[in-house]
């Protein structure tokens, strides 16, 4: 049972990941792909949190605890919060771009944007 | 650690100093201030990756931040690695910025001053990205590079098509920042290292599903950067609609990173996982580079928009690049870097002609420019010689890549991959040829055309102004010129070959890293494969030229003599494919993805 727990956050990386890959390539509206992108990405938070999960692991703050006292991974949190920074980024510039392209075109559809293809 | 090696961050942070002050001041600044001080943050870059590059030759140099050295085995800090490779990539990322912005002077529209800002961000990225020696800051500046570039290729949003080609473009390559990211973490949870040296030394040699996973999932989203098929939709979309300086970066440098961080990660990283298999992780490499130089090649001859001509022969080169790495070994990695650095020039050379074509003709469609250009000897004369260049032409750089790949596949036994840098090279000198003759002569039949060609790009630059001022010249003149210089420059080639002996040396790199110490290796060459490269040169020119004439002059000719008329023809399947809608790309991804993974477990098992 601890085993199967303990695998728990990889399959839901996993499960996330496909969901947003499903996402992006059945997509018939911008919003939806960038909201999809950003699911995809969660994949990535839930396993780097996985990686660094330690059962009975305290939190990371080094005060007032007993030296050698088991604690998660800080590093990998470190590493998630910047993809977090990173996420925000990117989403918000595709959002822009989608803002545009229904400004000027007025279509909101990825087979609309298309002008060029071939 | 010297004294010269405490500059070690400065190609980083010059141009992001450089690019607040101009975010910062853009709304005070007219275009004529911007411009200089843009110019100016990326001149000084320059000069600095040049003097860490003329001293890396004598030594490489590790700069840890914070001073938070290395205790015994265990990397505490995050370590800058100035070798000469990394050096080289970061001097060249600076120069060909430093004449993109020369070109753009109040000439290109900036966006309102975003331009030299987010150009001086991917400077920036770069920079860190080839000089880092830590993973997650790879992947770091990867992903700030990939921002940087999508900003910057959706730049001109007046027109539709700029938004499709970012909005795919950002697609794909975010979720190849998100493989490597998972690669990044599986790596991390197998050894518990961040930096790739110590990530290696960690592994030694560990070979099990979750570091094979691992490898697939940072190969794959590093191919996508590198355009590799069936990776490589993006790339004709986004550089069709990036203005001229920016299509110059991500031909010349972005896509060319992407090989060489696949480099970097195996020769330190994987080397001894896949020690035991050299021959299948060869033929898989070997396979996969090959699909890429025949549907880039194909594509580049079929297309009729200059940019995305360029575009595809690109994803061609990158091909010709990844076979040269495929091959394995110092002289092969040494002449994929030798083909790297001579493409460059060559690719930005043809990039700024296309952009003085679309300043001066007003449109960048074959069939609307037929004819346009007669007179404009000097654009025509650079045009030629950079087709040449592709094509792998005597007096080019290219051609001593050509000869170092020659030399490698025999020692290694291997036979028909030169053939497929005569190939390479003749489609996309071909159509190189084929649209200078069309457009600077006015020769033959008219052209034909295709729907992506009739998509109008609006021209980058004011109606008023179409005379071709020396800054117009001086960048593509350069480019091209140091193309054809670099091969009768003496020196570079010595030290391009030891440094790329210690680029594969997984041993030497250690211990340069953990100990500062630079290690004395064996230097590779291949001096007597060069005048076989220069028949094969030749070959491919005359033969580019052949192919060029066969589309022209395809009215004279019998059916059976027309190849290029047959090769521009519809292509259909192939065309569709590129279709336009991010979904389909990333159901290519998802292809490419499951296609490398099974055969790295199966294969490489």
């Amino acid at each position: 049972m601890q085993h199967v727990l303990n695998c728990t956050p990889y399959f839901v990386a996993a499960w996330l990941f496909f969901c947003g890959l499903y996402g992006l390539v059945t997509s018939r509206h911008l919003v939806h792909s960038v909201i999809s992108l950003a699911i995809l990405q969660s994949s990535t938070y839930m396993l780097l949190l996985g990686i660094g999960y330690r059962v009975g692991g305290a939190a990371p703050v080094f005060v007032g605890i007993a030296p050698g006292q088991l604690t998660v991974d800080p590093i990998v949190q470190a590493l998630m919060l910047t993809d977090i920074v990173v996420e925000a980024v990117v989403v918000a510039l595709l959002l822009a771009m989608v803002v545009k392209a229904h400004e000027k075109s007025g279509c909101v559809s990825p087979t609309d944007l298309r002008t060029m293809r071939g | 650690m010297s004294h010269i090696a405490q500059l070690s961050p400065l190609p980083v942070v010059l141009p992001m100093v450089g690019a607040a002050v101009l975010a910062g001041s853009r709304k005070w600044l007219n275009r004529a201030a911007a411009d200089s001080i843009g110019i100016a943050f990326a001149a000084a870059t320059l000069a600095i990756s040049a003097l860490l590059l003329a001293h890396s030759v004598h030594g490489t140099e590790i700069y840890w931040f914070g001073n938070w050295y290395p205790r015994g085995s265990v990397v505490l800090g995050i370590a800058f690695v100035t070798e000469p490779i990394g050096a080289g990539l970061a001097t060249l990322a600076a120069l060909l910025t430093v004449l993109a912005l020369l070109f753009s002077w109040r000439f290109v529209d900036s966006g309102g001053n975003h331009f030299q800002p987010l150009m001086l961000v991917f400077l920036a990225a770069m920079s860190g990205f080839v000089l880092t020696g830590d993973l997650f800051n790879l992947f770091v500046f990867f992903e700030l590079m990939s921002t940087a570039a999508f900003a910057l290729c959706g730049l001109k949003t007046a027109e539709p098509a700029p938004l499709q080609g970012s909005f795919n473009f950002a697609v794909t390559n975010s979720v190849a920042a998100f493989l490597v990211l998972s690669g990044t973490g599986l790596l991390y949870a197998v050894t518990g290292a961040l930096n790739m040296a110590q990530i290696g030394l960690a592994l030694g040699g560990r070979h099990d599903p979750l570091v094979l996973f691992a490898f697939t999932l940072l190969t794959c989203g590093f191919f996508i950067k590198a355009a590799i098929v069936p990776f490589h939709f993006w790339l004709p979309d986004a550089h069709a609609v990036a203005p001229t300086p920016v299509c110059v970066l991500f031909s010349g440098m972005m896509v060319e990173l992407g090989l060489y961080a696949v480099v970097r990660l195996h020769s330190v990283i994987f080397a001894q996982t896949f020690a035991a298999h050299e021959g299948a992780f060869r033929g898989i490499l070997l396979v996969i580079g090959a699909l890429t130089v025949v549907v880039g090649g194909v594509m580049c001859y079929a297309e009729h928009h200059l940019k995305r001509m360029l575009a595809f022969s690109t994803i061609c080169h990158a091909g010709l690049m990844l076979l040269a790495f495929a091959i394995q070994g110092p002289v092969a990695v040494a002449a994929m870097l030798t083909y790297l650095l001579a493409h460059a020039f060559v690719k930005s050379g043809l990039f700024f002609t296309a952009g003085v074509i679309l300043h001066r003709l007003r449109s960048i469609g074959e069939k609307a420019l037929y004819g346009t250009g007669k007179g404009l000897w000097g654009v025509a004369a650079l045009w030629f010689l950079g087709g040449a260049g592709l094509a792998g032409a005597p007096p080019f750089a290219t051609m001593l890549a050509e000869a170092g790949v020659s030399h490698a596949q025999k020692d290694a036994g291997l036979h028909g991959v030169a053939l497929l840098f005569i190939f390479g090279g003749l489609m996309t000198g071909g159509a190189v040829f084929r649209i200078g003759m069309h457009t600077f002569f006015g020769w033959g039949a008219g052209p034909k055309t295709d729907p992506a060609a009739e998509v109008g790009e609006l021209p980058e630059t004011a109606e008023e102004n179409r005379k071709i001022f020396w800054y117009h010249y001086l960048p593509p003149a350069f480019c091209i010129a140091s193309a054809l210089a670099l091969a009768f420059l003496p020196g570079w080639m010595a030290v391009l070959r030891n440094a790329a002996a210690a680029m594969v040396s997984q041993p030497a790199y250690l211990h340069t890293l953990y100990t500062g110490q630079t290690v004395a290796l064996a230097l590779p060459s291949w001096k007597r494969a060069v005048p076989e490269a220069c028949l094969h040169g030749a070959i491919g020119i005359v033969l580019a030229g052949a192919l060029a004439c066969s589309s022209v002059f395809r009215r004279k000719l019998k059916k059976p003599l027309r190849v290029g008329d047959f090769l521009e023809g519809p292509m259909r399947p192939w065309r569709d494919a590129q279709s336009g809608h991010p979904g389909d790309y990333v159901m290519w991804i998802t292809v490419g993805l499951a296609a490398i993974g099974s055969a790295t477990m199966l294969l490489l098992r």
